[in-house]
């Protein structure tokens, strides 16, 4: 019988079908062939005439193999052993490859689910984490062309306030002056009543230059914004917030031009603002209504009082550099002209976007990196599995290289394996970020005025995908190129032991386990300083007793209230109808709570001391109060007296001053009795007798030191009038809130009452920033530290299971449970040692990012550290003592008999 | 054509290449190098289905089988083969009457 499959091949070859199809097609074609031979032979032919006539079945060679390539290139045929196909089509490849991976990760759902799950955590976290990072960092802020705004501040650094606000003859120069903007406008903060339209109200909202709205480049929703005109004293309209227009004019459009009454003046409604317009500064409150700044004539020479915020916008071309540079010049301009109020202070530029970001933007990175990290430890336990599955998987391995797959192919399914799981991984990532948002929404700190834009949008999409992709081939790569470098020879040989999954293997993993438990220990770390930093911020004595106080703002109306007399009318009226409320201890009136107000701080000069120069005087933070305020807010009083009813407008004037306050002015002294003055000593003011010295109080700033403070009573101040309410209660505060807000209007029924909250929550929020990050970075690290100790277990486990044999033998020999316990334990510090070595090195270079977050502990705080070496290795213990314990019942007999 | 000849029975792809010359009395013939893409085509459209299938004492051979598609095409077809010949035997029949 002549050989048919030889001629037959010759026509396949050129086609290059899968090995195994052309096997197929081969067998199927010759028997064809030789059938017809064996035909032709019992019909009488000849062997040739048999053969020639067998072999005219394939006479249209080229028919026959365009006809087999239409049909067989597109039949997609699975080879047996996939890699092996030597032809490249990158698709087609990669669609084979999916399947197969599909194939092999539905086959191993316990090992997909740990791994989906792992990489899910890891993913969703960054996403989370991600989403705030893009809406409060990355996304350009919601102006014209953002890039050219900055704020510009005085710069007092010498008084210790580098960025200080303007006063408002220095702005109106700086905006004559300066030729690097195209615009500059300043606003203030101002609070309204809204009355008239049922609840009365407190509004926040600002005075504004008219320019500011162009300036931003933000058109109005509806209506119009400010223009020049509008700009000048007595003219009075008003811009709505979206927020404000809809909750209370229901959207109407027809609120244009209408007339609301706002601190007891009518104003004209010229315009709606769009949604999310929130203009950035020192607070970031959310503004409700603007209305124009419209300086008067004398505040417009004002050049000593501090208040104003400016924004301006750079010229195209002009560079910060250059903007700064005439600043100073300016600034040094109006030193010498006005060297009482202007001497060293100085000017600063600053761009917009890190005026907003600036205080949080550290905190974030820090974060960021934290989950940056948790992903990494997510990497190192899915490489984990992957490599303890390709020890598994070698002999399907090597069967495929024997058959003629090329490494770069078998590498490229491996890694399509676990791309496909980072995918997956990504999928439920995204669905806990989503959740993980809404989470970090009601904890992110009030302060990031960007909260509510905070989602996943499409750059965040595109950053989660990457992750995914990248932590696909960051895990899978070291498996695949592990796992498709196998000797043959060895593997495939009948009853060999695991040749990679020994030595080799052993060692990646244990490689990867140090890295977790090094990036875990440097997690770890950061989460127990910030947790110690909190702790301190907790135990800071604030000066005063926070618990059971309930406050709120209490605005009185300028045009029904203008004089002090009818104010202490009002508040006297109301704190001795509040005084008898049930479950009242104390009231007073207070002006400016603590930890809820920058500013309104003064110069002062002592009698008989001679004014020191202008720019070495010192500010000191004044507060507006009524008698009761001490003992209600529980301020220690540390000599002299309280104010008493006795201390009004007509008797003597009086203040109360801090202990840092006295320590500076009269040190050594008794200053119980000496007499002070605001501003200098040639100033118009009447001088006021030091009657009582307090505990200092942190009124401005939580984590900074108390600075120098006075107390004046509000009774005897014309101008500055006290704007809050005190109350100590027996009870829970917050429950007696309406009672004493309907207190206040049986004394007024158009007085606005607002911010009703307690002292304890309010230091809460002062600390938020801080709990804020503690408590993600200590989310984070709890989840490294078990996603470590997943590691752990899983390599020392692996490596019992590997070593049974080994074990065995050592029993057999005599060693006892507790000896093998001990190695076992013993082989797993050695890795966690050596992680922790690692990472304290690392941590000790790395929390030098996040000493601007802590309080009261250094970076390399000796104690943390220690903690957190002995959480670790109690960790490592208990993850390597389930296998380990599980090592000691080896049974000898069995061990052996095994292999 | 082949659909019918697989519709009682599977067969392998010689006996379907001689079939095919029996019954149109050597007016068809096929020969391996157009037999052999159709039939794959045809499996490849899951109308048939090809098995390799090893009797006592032979090689194994493969044997194609109609599938439940295939059924269907070939009912369809073949409405359209009689449609299609009484269409013609109407126009060659009046030639005859």
């Amino acid at each position: 019988m002549p050989d048919f499959k030889a001629e037959i091949r010759r026509h396949l070859s050129e086609l290059g079908l899968p090995p195994i199809r052309e096997a197929e097609i081969l067998e199927e074609l010759s028997q064809h062939l030789e059938q017809e031979y064996d035909r032709a032979l019992s019909g009488g032919a000849s062997e040739e005439e048999a053969r020639r006539r067998a072999l005219e079945e394939l006479n249209t060679p080229d028919l026959f193999r365009s006809q087999l390539s239409d049909v067989e290139h597109r039949v997609s045929q699975e080879p047996i052993a996939s890699g092996t196909r030597e032809k490249i089509n990158i698709f087609a490849d990669l669609g084979q490859d999916v399947r197969y991976a599909l194939r092999m990760l539905v086959k191993n759902p316990a090992f997909t689910a740990v791994a989906v799950i792992a990489l899910a955590l890891g993913i969703g976290a960054n996403t989370a984490i991600f989403s705030v990072v893009n809406a409060v960092l990355l996304r350009p802020l919601p102006f014209k062309n953002p890039g050219q705004l900055v704020m510009v501040w005085e710069n007092a650094a010498h008084v210790g306030f580098p960025k200080d606000t303007p006063s408002p003859a220095n702005f109106l120069d700086w905006q004559k002056q300066a030729q690097s903007f195209s615009g500059m406008a300043a606003t203030v903060e101002r609070s309204f009543n809204l009355t008239g339209v049922g609840e009365p109200e407190r509004l926040e909202g600002r005075r504004v230059s008219a320019n500011l709205f162009d300036l931003l480049g933000v058109p109005a929703l509806v209506g119009r914004t400010f223009v020049t005109d509008d700009d000048r004293p007595g003219t009075h309209v008003v811009l709505l917030s979206y927020s404000l227009w809809q909750r209370r004019f229901g959207s109407d459009p027809g609120v244009i031009g209408q007339a609301l009454t706002l601190n007891g003046e009518s104003y004209t409604v010229v315009g709606v603002m769009p949604r999310l317009v929130q203009l950035p500064g020192y607070s970031s409150r959310h503004d409700q209504l603007w209305v124009p700044i419209a300086f008067s004539q004398e505040e417009a020479s004002q050049r000593g009082n501090h208040f104003l915020e400016v924004i301006a916008r750079l010229k195209p071309g002009i560079t910060l550099k250059q903007a700064q540079a005439e600043m100073e010049t300016i600034a040094a301009r109006l030193a010498r002209a006005y060297p009482v109020y202007n001497m060293r202070r100085g000017a600063v530029v600053v761009p917009l976007h890190e005026q907003v970001v600036g205080d949080i933007k550290p905190a974030l990175l820090v974060l960021l990196g934290s989950v940056g990290f948790v992903l990494l430890i997510a990497c190192a336990n899915v490489a984990n599995l992957l490599l303890a599955r390709a020890a598994v998987r070698q002999k399907e391995i090597a069967l495929r290289l024997a058959i003629g797959a090329s490494r770069a192919r078998l590498t490229r399914q491996f890694l399509t394996e676990s791309v496909l799981l980072a995918i997956f991984g990504a999928g439920f990532g995204l669905l806990l970020a989503f959740v993980g948002i809404r989470v970090l929404r009601t904890f992110i700190p009030s302060t990031i005025s960007q909260v509510q834009t905070i989602n996943i949008d499409g750059t965040v999409l595109i950053f989660t995908v990457l992750v995914a992709v990248l932590t696909g081939i960051a895990f899978g790569l070291a498996p695949a190129i592990h796992g498709s470098h196998l000797n043959l020879n060895d593997t495939l040989k009948e009853g060999s032991r695991d040749s990679t999954g020994g030595i080799k293997g052993h060692r990646a993993r244990a490689l990867l386990v140090i890295g977790e438990v090094a990036i875990s220990f440097v997690l770890l770390i950061a989460a127990g300083l910030l947790i110690n930093s909190f702790l301190h911020l907790r135990k800071l004595d604030p000066g005063f007793r926070p618990d059971h106080l309930l406050t709120m703002k209490v605005d009185l109306s300028e045009v029904k209230y203008p004089d002090r007399e009818r104010r202490a009318v009002f508040f006297d009226e109301v704190i001795r109808r509040v005084r008898t409320l049930p479950g009242v201890q104390s009231a007073a009136v207070a002006g400016n709570l603590p930890l809820t107000y920058n500013g309104d701080s003064m110069n002062i000069s002592v009698e008989g001391l001679p004014d020191p120069p202008p720019d070495q005087r010192s500010d000191v933070i004044y507060r507006a109060i009524g008698p009761g305020y001490f003992s209600t807010m529980g301020i220690a009083i540390v000599r002299g007296r309280d104010f008493t009813d006795e201390d009004k407008a007509d008797s003597r004037d009086v203040v109360i001053i801090s202990e840092k306050t006295a320590q500076h002015f009269w040190p050594g002294q008794d200053p119980i009795g000496k007499r002070l003055k605001p501003g200098s000593s040639t100033s118009n003011g009447p001088w006021r007798e030091v009657i009582g010295i307090v505990k200092d109080v942190r009124q401005n700033d939580f984590i900074a030191p108390p600075k120098m403070e006075m107390y004046l009573s509000y009774r005897q101040l014309k101008n500055i009038p006290a704007n809050a309410l005190v109350v100590r209660t027996s009870i829970e505060p917050t429950s007696i809130a309406r009672s004493v807000r309907d207190t206040i209007w049986s004394v007024d029924k158009n007085q606005s009452v607002a911010d009703i909250d307690t002292m304890e929550h309010i230091v809460a929020q002062a600390v938020a920033r801080q709990r804020f990050s503690m408590l993600l970075l200590g989310f984070f690290a709890a989840i490294a530290l078990l996603l470590a100790s997943i590691g752990i277990y899983g390599v020392i486990s692996y490596s019992v299971a590997q070593r049974t044999r080994e074990i065995g033998i050592r029993m057999a020999l005599g060693a006892r449970r507790a000896d093998v316990l001990k190695m076992t334990i013993k082989e797993a510090l050695k890795l966690v040692g050596i992680g922790m070595m690692i990472g304290l090195v690392v941590a000790l270079l790395l929390t030098r990012v996040i000493a601007t977050l802590l309080y009261g502990i250094s970076a390399s705080d000796p104690s943390t550290f220690v903690a957190i070496s002995l959480v670790l290795l109690i960790v490592a213990i208990v993850a390597s003592y389930l296998p380990a314990l599980r090592a000691t019942k080896v049974d000898p007999v069995v061990a052996l008999r095994a292999q | 054509m082949i659909l019918a000849l697989l519709e009682d029975r599977a067969r392998h792809g010689y006996e379907i290449g001689q079939l095919i010359d029996l019954r149109s009395r050597g007016a068809i013939r096929f020969n391996v190098a157009s037999l052999y893409p159709l039939l794959y085509r045809l499996e490849k459209r899951n109308w048939i289905k090809g098995r390799w299938i090893e009797k006592p004492g032979q090689r194994r051979r493969r044997y194609y089988r109609l599938t439940a598609s295939g059924k269907k095409v070939l009912l369809k077809q073949r409405a359209g083969w009689r449609e299609f010949v009484e269409a013609i035997n109407l126009i060659t029949g009046i030639q005859h009457a």
